[in-house]
C-alpha cells in the first residue's frame, strides 16, 4: 500500500505543477499552512487576522502534524507554497538552509512588536541559519520530571525534595517500583522515533555532549542508567515502542510514580490524575552540572516564494502580538520570556508551569541541521540497540557518532 | 466519416475503445507513477527537487548504498519471515474455517458473513485494537495467557525483539483470515456433489476425499489467493505503524515501511524508491511464476 503512496504522492506532485497555471491569486491573499485545530492558537489567530483586516483574504490550510514538512516540501517544489507555514522546529534548518523559508533578519530588526531580545534562546536558535533569522518561534515546551507525592509519601521519600541528580532518580524509581502493585518507579519514551531523540538528548547535552558528540562518557553514562532502568523493570519494557503521551498516561493512571514529559500533559493530567502530582527540573548528572533540556514545538515562516511578503509578515506580527493570550487561553507557552503567565486557579498547574518556565531557560534545539532526520535517526538506533541488549551503551553510541560524522561531513 | 462512426459504435473501432480508454487509464494512473519511481530509484533526489524529472543520475548508488547498510539484510530477512508466516496462517485458518462453515449448519451463512467484520475494518483501527490487546503491562492477550497457565510473566510482545514481528504477524493473520475464508468458499462450493457422492459410494473415507478431490479441485482457488495474499501482505503498512513502528531496534522492520520511514521520515526520497522497486521485482516473480504454474491448468 505504501509503494502505491509514494507513487500517489509522486503524480499528486505531476497533477500539482500542471493545475498550478490556473491559480492565479487574488493580489491581497494569503494562505497560512498550520497544524492547529479551532481549540489551538494557529487557526483562531488566523481567523482574527482576517477579520481585523478587511484588505487582506486569508485562507487556513490545517494540515495533519505528520503531513507537515512533505506537503510543504512537494508544495515547494510545484511552486504551490503558501504564504506562511507552522513547521516542527528540527525541521527548520532544512527550509532555511536550501532557501526556501524567507529571510526575516531586517524586517524583524525594524518591527515594533517582534523583538529577537524577547525570546528564549533554544527557540531563537531554532529560527536562526548562519546567523540570519528565517522565523519567528510559534511556541515553545520542553520536558521536565512530574511526580508522584502521594506515592513519595507512601514509600517514605520526602514530595518536596524531588530527585535533582540522576543517581537520585534511580534510586527514587527503585524505591517507589511496586511490581505487586503494578507500579513502575519511572516513564519515560525511548520509542524509535523523533520522540526517543527528544528525550535522550537532554541527558547527553547535560554531561557536556551533543548531537555532534553524542559519544561522550557522560552521554553512554546516561544510556547506561536507561539501561538500567528497563534492565531490573523500573519502567515498563514498553518504553520501547511507547510515546510520551501513552507513557504519561500510565502515569496519570497510577502505574507510574515517575514521568519525563512536557506541559502539552497539563489540561489532561489536572482532569485525569487523581492524585497530588508536581513537576521538578530534569535531574542533572551530579550536583552543580549544567542544565539541559530538550526544546519542542513549532516556528512560524514565510516561504521565499510568497508574492505578499509585507501582509505575511504583518500577520506574523499580530500573532507575535498575540502571544500573552497563548496560555490562558490556549493552554501553551509563548516562546518568550517576558510573557506573563497568569495564575489559572488551579494549584497544581500553576506551580507546574512555574517548573516549565524555569527549564524552558536550558531548553536548547534540536540542531540546528538541514539532514536532523537522519541524524536524529542514527541517535534513535543507537538507542534502541543498547536498550534491547544488541550493543553495549558505548558501542551503540560510537556507531551512532561515526554515522553522525558522515552526515556533518 | 460514416464508416469510422459505424466502427466506433459496432465494429473493430469499438472494439479498440474497450481496451483503449482502460489502457490509458492504467497507463496513467499506474505505469507513469511505476516508471517515475524506477528512473527516481537511480537518481540523486532530494526534497526539494521532487517536483522535476532532470536530476543527477547515480546509477546503483543507491542500491550500494542501501545494501551496505547493517539493517538491510535484517530488514529483508523479516520481510520473508511476514510473508510465508501471515500467508501460511492466513490460508490455514482461512481454509479450516471455510470447511467448517461449508458443513452448512444451521447459521452458517450469516455467521460466515460476520466473519467479514474483520476484513472490513481500517488497518489502523486494527491495528489500535491489537496495539492495545498485546500491550505488555495490561493488554488482554497476556491476561488471557496467563489466565490459561501458558505463561507466567508478562509477554512484551511489541518491545520484546524476540516478540515484535510475531505480534504484528498475529494481527496480520487475524485481518487477513475472513478474506481468505471468502475466497475458499467460493472455491469450495463450485466443486460439484457428484463427485463426493461417486467417490463415497467406492467407499473413499472424509480424509481420502479431501486429498483427491477437494485439493485438486481448489487448486487454481489457492493459487491465485496465495498471490494476492502475497501481495496483501507486502502491502501491508497500517499495522506496523500502529502496533510496533517497525521497532524495537528494526526487529520488526519491513520492506514497506522502511521505504517509507526513508521517503517521509527522512527524506531520502532516493533509497526509499529504490526498495519500493526491489519489492516490485520479488512481486513481479512472484506473479510470473504464478503464471506459469496456472497456465496449463484445466478449471473445473
Amino acid at each position: 500500500m505504501k509503494t502505491s503512496a509514494i507513487l500517489g504522492a509522486v503524480l499528486y506532485a505531476g497533477a500539482a505543477t500542471l493545475g498550478m497555471a490556473a491559480h492565479a491569486a487574488d493580489p491581497v491573499t494569503i494562505t497560512i499552512w498550520c497544524q492547529d485545530d479551532e481549540r489551538q492558537p494557529g487557526l483562531n489567530l488566523a481567523k482574527e487576522f482576517g477579520e481585523k483586516n478587511p484588505d487582506i483574504k486569508v485562507v487556513y490550510r490545517q494540515i495533519h502534524f505528520d503531513d507537515v514538512t512533505s506537503e510543504a516540501m512537494r508544495a515547494y517544489s510545484t511552486g504551490q507554497a503558501p504564504d506562511i507555514i507552522a513547521i516542527d522546529n528540527p525541521e527548520h534548518a532544512l527550509f532555511a538552509s536550501h532557501g526556501v523559508f524567507l529571510d526575516l533578519t531586517d524586517r524583524i530588526a525594524k518591527s515594533a512588536v517582534i523583538h529577537k531580545e524577547d525570546y528564549f534562546p533554544g527557540p531563537l536558535a531554532s529560527v536562526t541559519w548562519d546567523g540570519k533569522l528565517y522565523g519567528v518561534p510559534k511556541a515553545t515546551n520542553t520536558i521536565a520530571l512530574y511526580y508522584n507525592a502521594d506515592m513519595f509519601k507512601a514509600k517514605g521519600l520526602d514530595p518536596d525534595k524531588p530527585p535533582q541528580t540522576w543517581d537520585e532518580m534511580v534510586d527514587a524509581a527503585r524505591k517507589l517500583n511496586d511490581p505487586a502493585k503494578n507500579v513502575y518507579g519511572i516513564a519515560f519514551s525511548a520509542k524509535a522515533s523523533e520522540e526517543g531523540t527528544f528525550q535522550f538528548l537532554p541527558w547527553a547535552q547535560m554531561t557536556g555532549g551533543g548531537y555532534d558528540k553524542i559519544n561522550t562518557d557522560g552521554a553512554v553514562r546516561a544510556l547506561t542508567i536507561w539501561k538500567t532502568l528497563l534492565d531490573d523493570k523500573l519502567a515498563s519494557p514498553d518504553t520501547l515502542t511507547r510515546g510520551q503521551w501513552d507513557s504519561t498516561g500510565t502515569f496519570n493512571s497510577g502505574n507510574a510514580a515517575m514521568v519525563i514529559s512536557g506541559p502539552w500533559e497539563l489540561n489532561r493530567m489536572s482532569q485525569e490524575a487523581k492524585f497530588d502530582w508536581r513537576v521538578t527540573l530534569m535531574p542533572v548528572p551530579e550536583v552543580g552540572a549544567p542544565r539541559s533540556s530538550a526544546m519542542g514545538d513549532f516556528n512560524w515562516a514565510i516561504f521565499k516564494s510568497s508574492k505578499h511578503p509585507d501582509e505575511a509578515f504583518k500577520a506574523l506580527e499580530y500573532f507575535v502580538s498575540q502571544d500573552p493570550r497563548v496560555f490562558p487561553v490556549w493552554g501553551q507557552l509563548a516562546a518568550r520570556a517576558n510573557v506573563e503567565i497568569p495564575a489559572t486557579g488551579d494549584a497544581k498547574k500553576d506551580a507546574a508551569v512555574k517548573v516549565f518556565m524555569e527549564q524552558l531557560k536550558y531548553a536548547q534545539p534540536r540542531g540546528p541541521h538541514p539532514e536532523w532526520m537522519k541524524i536524529s535517526k542514527a541517535i534513535q538506533d543507537a538507542i534502541q540497540a543498547a536498550l534491547t541488549g544488541q550493543a553495549t551503551p558505548k558501542d551503540a553510541l560510537d556507531q551512532a557518532a561515526a554515522t553522525i560524522k558522515g552526515i556533518l561531513g | 466519416m460514416r464508416r469510422l462512426y459505424s466502427s466506433l459504435v459496432d465494429g473493430r473501432g469499438f472494439d479498440l475503445c474497450l481496451i483503449g480508454i482502460p489502457l490509458v487509464f492504467l497507463i496513467v494512473l499506474s505505469g507513469v507513477p511505476l516508471v517515475y519511481n524506477v528512473v527516481m530509484s537511480f537518481q540523486a533526489v532530494d526534497m526539494f527537487s521532487l517536483g522535476s524529472f532532470i536530476r543527477p543520475w547515480v546509477g546503483f548508488d543507491n542500491y550500494r548504498q542501501l545494501i551496505s547498510q547493517p539493517e538491510f539484510w535484517p530488514i529483508m530477512g523479516h520481510t520473508a519471515t511476514f510473508l510465508a508466516a501471515s500467508i501460511a496462517g492466513q490460508f490455514l485458518f482461512g481454509f479450516a474455517l471455510a470447511l467448517l462453515f461449508w458443513l452448512n449448519f444451521p447459521g452458517a451463512s450469516w455467521l460466515r458473513g460476520l466473519f467479514l467484520v474483520s476484513w472490513v475494518m481500517p488497518g489502523l483501527v486494527v491495528g489500535a485494537v491489537w496495539n492495545w490487546l498485546l500491550s505488555g503491562d495490561f493488554g488482554v492477550f497476556n491476561f488471557v495467557l496467563h489466565q490459561l497457565h501458558i505463561i507466567s510473566g508478562n509477554v512484551f510482545w511489541r518491545s520484546d525483539p524476540a516478540f515484535a514481528l510475531w505480534s504484528v504477524i498475529i494481527a496480520n493473520i487475524w485481518l487477513g483470515t475472513s478474506f481468505n475464508m471468502i475466497m475458499l468458499s467460493v472455491g469450495l462450493s463450485s466443486i460439484p456433489d457428484d463427485l463426493y457422492e461417486a467417490a463415497e459410494l467406492d467407499g473413499a473415507g472424509a480424509l481420502t476425499r479431501f486429498w483427491t478431490i477437494t485439493l485438486p479441485m481448489m487448486r487454481s482457488s489457492i493459487g491465485a489467493l496465495i498471490s494476492l495474499g502475497l501481495i496483501f501482505t507486502l502491502q501491508q503498512f497500517d499495522l506496523f505503524a500502529a502496533i510496533t513502528s517497525g521497532g524495537p531496534n528494526n526487529s520488526s522492520n519491513v520492506a514497506q515501511y522502511w521505504a517509507w520511514d526513508l521517503s517521509f521520515k527522512q527524506y531520502d526520497f532516493a533509497k526509499g524508491a529504490a526498495i519500493s522497486v526491489i519489492m516490485i521485482v520479488v512481486v513481479m516473480l512472484a506473479s510470473v511464476y504464478y503464471v506459469r504454474s496456472t497456465r496449463h491448468e484445466v478449471r473445473g
